[in-house]
């Protein structure tokens, strides 16, 4: 903390300022470990031989070192086509729903915009409401939705929760910016694409992130919509294969001997899990900068 | 100049919308445009499907589909207020709901302005990394390892006789007192991390000029927080609250499934829970769907009133 | 201007299509021909492993038989919701086995009826006996599905005793020189004996001396033992006298009153681990694992595939932490009936082929080659040569190495295909020597077991754990009512009063069990049950028992 020399602080640092930085580091020390603990403690078990770990006692480090958990999840069929569907799926489905998302947002914001009030409401509203699994079921059927790849992209690319944080964000947008470029002659899809997307940068991510993390891990529609279409499997669909199997629900004998064996659930399920988070851990540092670096939006100025 | 950021927002809640007239459509008819083609796709993906609310007045069997199953009235409501397991459980979701909110919601926005003021940029991506982590862990492991932490032998309970807080460990999961803050910390645990991030990229929509104002004024840290950081991301943390006051009654189903236990399940049941064991575990959809229909409407009367308060109050609104 | 607006044009035409691009996608067909292989679906709404595309004796199958069958298996879903969607699409696998969703099928018309083609099958015509494929007709008359399980072919090989008991550690019993256990009270002034004289284990661990397992539906530790300790069989909800053929129930007996009094007084002692009630079923199997605890009841497949090999690897069978089931009941002279003979015909469930299935006959040959003695063999067995050896008798057994490898996870799924929730059988093979499944090959039970359970075995003159118990005939015809109950759904006022004495029973037992006052605890708890109405539960039970023995009568 020694090397904190920013060009704002110019004034002496106060006395409760230093106590503050002082709290404020124990505060994010303590988080930190808190946090952490989860995390490691599902790495260790993910390293560790299964029925060992069943004796407890594994906090940090394994006890005995195997890779035979990783092994099990990494040798199950069909993984290699569920990768490539879900990161397919991630792409496409990022993609589209931030434009579609943007796009509402950008129109209920507005604020010339005649039916900006109906329209949000009719997207809030959907947040609340919602039609059951079989009646969703029957209307992605007759849409041919079913046994299909597109079932992953379309019916969630619009999302009111998505939309109202980019809508937030974009009010904070000075109309000064839109109204000297309407008087340049710009249309409104000038304006979103050239003036206002630009700027929203740090929302996007954000959104993005939300949108791909939720793709990356969704694995529901893929049971329910195309059990019947291996071909469509998805990463988190074939992990959940797995952890239910392991996974001892059975309520008889012969479901507990349909069981795996060998290995247990909980280190199975520790395995699945650090590998689902392995590339969301990668993708993170890329969409970080538009959070952290913060204090650098230096254009908006009225 | 602290006020800035609120005068700014405030002058542009204040215009009006112009009246509906056709040279106004004809001006804005890109808008109409696109918003035409996201009001369809939102009729077929949302609101056609609430034709399946007819099976909440039905006695929905399978095989007869939604066209062609009994028609019995309020039948499946009138079963589910007149158990007093279901009014019980309403209470828990609602209890649980709000502590939940209450508390993930205010260590969220704690923890991303602590984070903002974190000077080293290392350790503040660093911090960041990790915060979120959690929030990819599965319900089954985070309350695998609360169970640990608060058994008997657990951390917690050694902290405590350790300290002489107390005599002998507390059975914590024996208890019906201890439940709902267990799974309100379990919540935070989780999620503030994650639930940060809006917040931390709201952070960055504030202009440093007012930052730089303050300090010239000789404002020190607490008191940038209190007028410049907070009144910047006013606007995020109501329509986050907005929202999420819609979603009290979605307290949750695996935790509370996957923590509780025969002596705590009066204080444990949410409606999800009731609704599995009663209506889909016996096939029976009509009460889930009836269940749904409760908590939509409890949602949309708790939005309308907290939407309504926001627009009296000169704040920003859903709608 | 203008061309943005094309451009804008442009792009809503390309969300729309985007939109529309699904409805190109066709109907998948449920069966069908590769290479002259028939493939079949299947979807068993229980958890299951599935297995490689290219699994090995997958494929020889598929060389005898002509067939093969890509199974699906239940994911995150409850069996009624995975078959709710399935009946509102209207499309479903080849072959289905609903599990508790089964009944919802039939009411859908789902399944194809089985009874005239049977006669056409030899090997399904003899998997059950006229009377049990009688016990398989629904209310039409017709039989739709097949239960896979528990069929005994010839004589019974009975080693593991696969159900419920009062399980003890070896070195307890040991250490006591082996004395006849018989009644609860011994049994807990046994354990309390040990534990008094050895509070910790070898390496200091202490002891558990008596834990309850009380997860959700797994409670049945704690809640059914009653039954048991009458000397009646597991009919799962009630008990059935055999004389008067009345249905009681077991909630509310001076038995139960004993058997709870008995654990409240324990648990004051410290006996009844305190941490029973609130453990999860993760926590209670380690703790069987770490070799702590040394008894309590519970059913064998719910700890033994998942405890004993952790003890084993860690050396504790040395120290006797195995654990042996005892012939417990609540006085001397009761015969027990913790395990019965016989098969069991759960005819709730089982394997159907539904009107999807465009190739019914197929399907059914398919059925029927896979209970032939060369298939069956291959489901079980394996390979010869590969996965198991024949002695000069014939007497099949495994090397060490084969059992080994038939524990991996890979091995299992590229190469195993046992085909589990196809109709199978037990007992013994068609060859009358070796068992139909190596599980119950006594050879191969001898060799995997401990030698602390060896030695307890002797002990006792006993050869296998079944010897432990021994063995009652098995009960009559109406067995088990649990198949009629466990279907029970809360349209009925009793299937309203089972599920809303559930909910009582996992809150107030453990409360009985750990109240100051017992009497008063049980007083409440017994309100509380009554307001249940129990007795329409009773009634719908007691209906079907007659029931049931108006159509055994038929074949007497």
């Amino acid at each position: 903390m020694k090397e904190v020399k920013q060009k704002k602080s110019k004034a002496q640092k106060s006395v409760p300022d230093k106590i503050f930085v002082v709290l404020n580091t124990l505060f994010m020390i303590a988080f930190v470990v808190i946090t952490l603990y989860p995390v490691l403690n599902t790495l260790a078990i993910s390293l560790n031989d299964g029925t060992d770990a069943l004796r407890g006692g594994i906090y940090l480090l394994p006890r005995k070192f195997t890779m035979k958990n990783y092994n099990t999840v990494l040798q199950k069929n069909n993984l290699l086509t569920g990768a490539y569907i879900t990161v397919l799926r991630t792409i496409f489905g990022t993609v589209t729903a931030l434009f579609a998302n943007a796009i509402l947002a950008f129109i209920v914001s507005r604020k010339r915009f005649l039916f900006k009030r109906s329209l949000s409401l009719f997207w809030v509203i959907t947040m609340y409401v919602n039609g059951g699994m079989i009646p969703i079921f029957l209307l992605y059927k007759n849409l041919g939705l079913t046994n299909s790849f597109w079932v992953y992209v379309i019916p969630g690319m619009v999302s009111a929760f998505n939309m109202l944080v980019i809508r937030t964000y974009m009010a904070g947008i000075p109309d000064s910016l839109e109204e000297s470029a309407q008087l340049d002659g710009a249309g409104y899809m000038t304006i979103f694409l050239k003036i206002i997307s630009p700027l929203c940068k740090p929302v996007y991510a954000t959104v993005a992130l939300f949108v791909a993390v939720g793709q990356w891990n969704s694995w529901f529609d893929a049971m329910l919509y195309n059990r019947m279409s291996p071909e469509f499997t998805t990463l988190q669909y074939e992990l959940m294969k797995l952890l239910s199997s392991v996974t001892n629900q059975g309520s008889s004998a012969e479901a507990m001997k349909n069981a795996i064996g060998s290995v247990t659930p909980t280190s199975v399920r520790a395995a699945a899990t650090i590998l689902t988070m392995l590339p969301i851990i990668c993708l993170y540092p890329f969409l970080q900068r538009y959070f952290v670096t913060g204090l650098t939006i230096g254009g908006v100025k009225e | 100049m602290a006020s800035m950021a609120k005068r700014r927002r405030k002058e542009n809640v204040a215009e009006p919308t112009p009246k509906i007239t056709w040279k106004e459509i004809k001006r804005q008819k890109v808008l109409i445009f696109w918003s035409l083609i996201i009001v369809i796709y939102g009729i077929i993906f949302y609101y056609l499907p609430l034709g399946g609310w007819v099976m909440a007045f039905e006695d929905y069997k399978p095989k007869d589909g939604l066209f062609h199953s009994a028609f019995v009235g309020l039948a499946n409501f009138k079963q589910l207020f007149s158990d007093v397991t279901f009014v019980r459980v309403i209470r828990n979701t609602l209890a649980m709901g709000v502590i939940n909110l209450a508390a993930t919601f205010i260590m969220a926005i704690v923890f991303a302005i602590l984070l903002n003021e974190v000077q080293s940029k290392g350790g503040k991506k660093v911090v960041q990394t990790i915060s979120y982590l959690p929030h990819f862990l599965s319900w089954i492991i985070v309350t695998g390892i609360l169970h640990d932490a608060l058994s008997g032998s657990g951390i917690i309970n050694e902290l405590l006789v350790g300290l002489h807080l107390i005599d002998e460990p507390i059975n914590f999961f024996a208890h019906t007192k201890y439940f709902w803050p267990i799974v309100a910390f379990a919540n935070v645990w989780k999620e503030t991390g994650w639930n940060a991030i809006i917040y931390l990229a709201a952070i960055t929509s504030i202009d440093p000029s007012l930052y730089e104002a303050a300090s010239m004024d000789g404002a020190g840290r607490w008191a940038k927080i209190k007028h410049v950081t907070l009144p910047g991301i006013k606007p995020t943390i109501i329509i986050l609250l907005l929202m999420n006051v819609g979603n009290v009654l979605n307290a949750g189903f695996e935790i509370q499934y996957l923590l509780g236990n025969g002596l705590v399940q009066s204080v444990s049941q949410t409606i999800d829970i009731y609704v599995l064991k009663w209506g889909i575990s016996q096939g029976d959809y009509a009460i889930g769907t009836a269940a749904g229909i409760f908590k939509s409407f409890v949602s949309i009367v708790l939005i309308v009133i907290a939407n309504q308060i926001a627009k009296r109050n000169g704040e920003e609104r859903l709608f | 201007m203008k061309k943005k607006q094309m451009l804008a044009a442009l792009m809503g035409v390309a969300m729309l299509s985007t939109l529309l691009a699904g409805c190109g996608g066709g109907d998948k067909e449920g069966s069908s021909e590769e290479g002259g292989v028939k493939e079949f679906t299947a979807f068993f709404a229980v958890p299951g492993t599935e297995i490689n595309d290219d699994n090995e004796i997958q494929q020889k199958i598929a060389e005898i038989t002509g067939a093969k069958c890509k199974e699906t298996w239940l994911t995150g879903q409850t069996a009624e919701e995975a078959v709710g969607t399935m009946i509102a699409g209207g499309e479903y696998p080849d072959f289905i086995d609903g599990g508790d969703g089964m009944a919802q099928l039939y009411d859908a018309g789902a399944l194809v009826a089985l009874d005239d083609y049977i006669d056409d099958y030899p090997n399904i015509k003899e998997y059950l006996t006229d009377q049990e494929w009688d016990k398989l007709r629904q209310e039409d008359g017709h039989i739709y599905w097949i239960n896979q399980f528990q069929n005994i072919y010839g004589e019974e090989k009975a080693t593991t005793h696969n159900d419920e008991a009062f399980w003890i550690q070896t070195r307890v019993l040991e250490w006591a020189g082996y004395p006849e256990v018989k009644t609860m009270d011994q049994y807990f002034d046994l354990i309390e004996a040990y534990q008094e004289a050895n509070p910790t284990m070898e390496d200091g661990t202490e002891n558990i001396p008596y834990t309850i397992l009380c997860e959700d539906w797994r409670y049945f530790c704690l809640e059914n033992a009653p039954q048991f300790l009458d000397g009646y069989p597991n009919d799962g909800s009630v008990i059935v006298d055999p004389e008067e053929l009345k249905v009681i129930d077991y909630n509310t007996t001076p038995t139960a009153v004993k058997y709870f009094q008995k654990l409240n007084e324990e648990y004051h002692k410290g006996i009844v681990d305190p941490e029973s009630f609130t453990q999860t079923y993760d926590e209670y199997i380690a703790k069987l694992s770490t070799g702590r605890v040394l008894g309590m009841i519970d059913q064998w497949w719910n700890f033994a595939y998942n405890v004993n090999d952790s003890l084993k690897q860690q050396g504790l069978d040395e120290q006797g932490c195995d654990y042996v089931p005892l012939p417990i009941t609540i006085e001397e002279g009761i015969q027990n009936k913790w395990h019965c003979s016989g098969s069991v015909l759960n005819e709730a469930s089982g394997l159907a082929i539904t009107t999807s299935c465009e190739d019914v006959e197929g399907a059914l040959q398919f059925i029927n080659d896979l209970l032939s003695q060369e298939v069956h063999d291959l489901r079980y067995w394996g390979v010869e040569g590969e996965d198991y050896e024949v002695d000069e008798n014939g007497l099949f057994y495994k090397t060490e190495e084969q059992r080994l490898e038939a524990s991996d996870t890979a091995y299992k799924a590229s190469h195993l295909c046992t085909y589990s929730y196809f109709p199978q059988y037990a007992g013994t093979s068609r060859d009358g020597i070796n068992a139909m499944q190596p599980q119950y090959q006594p050879t191969e039970f001898f060799d995997g077991l401990s030698d602390d359970v060896k030695k307890c075995f002797e002990a006792y003159g006993a050869e296998t754990y079944v010897d432990m118990l021994g063995t009652s005939e098995a009960p009559g015809p109406w067995y088990p009512m649990y198949s009629y109950s466990n279907n029970m759904t809360t349209s009925t006022p009793g299937g309203m009063a089972l599920t809303k004495m559930g909910e009582i029973k996992h809150e107030y037992l453990p409360k009985v069990v750990m109240a100051e006052d017992f009497d008063a605890a049980w007083d409440e708890y017994m309100e509380a049950y009554e307001s249940c109405d129990p007795q329409a539960f009773l009634d719908e039970m007691q209906e079907e028992l007659d029931r049931r023995m108006e159509e055994a009568a038929k074949y007497q």
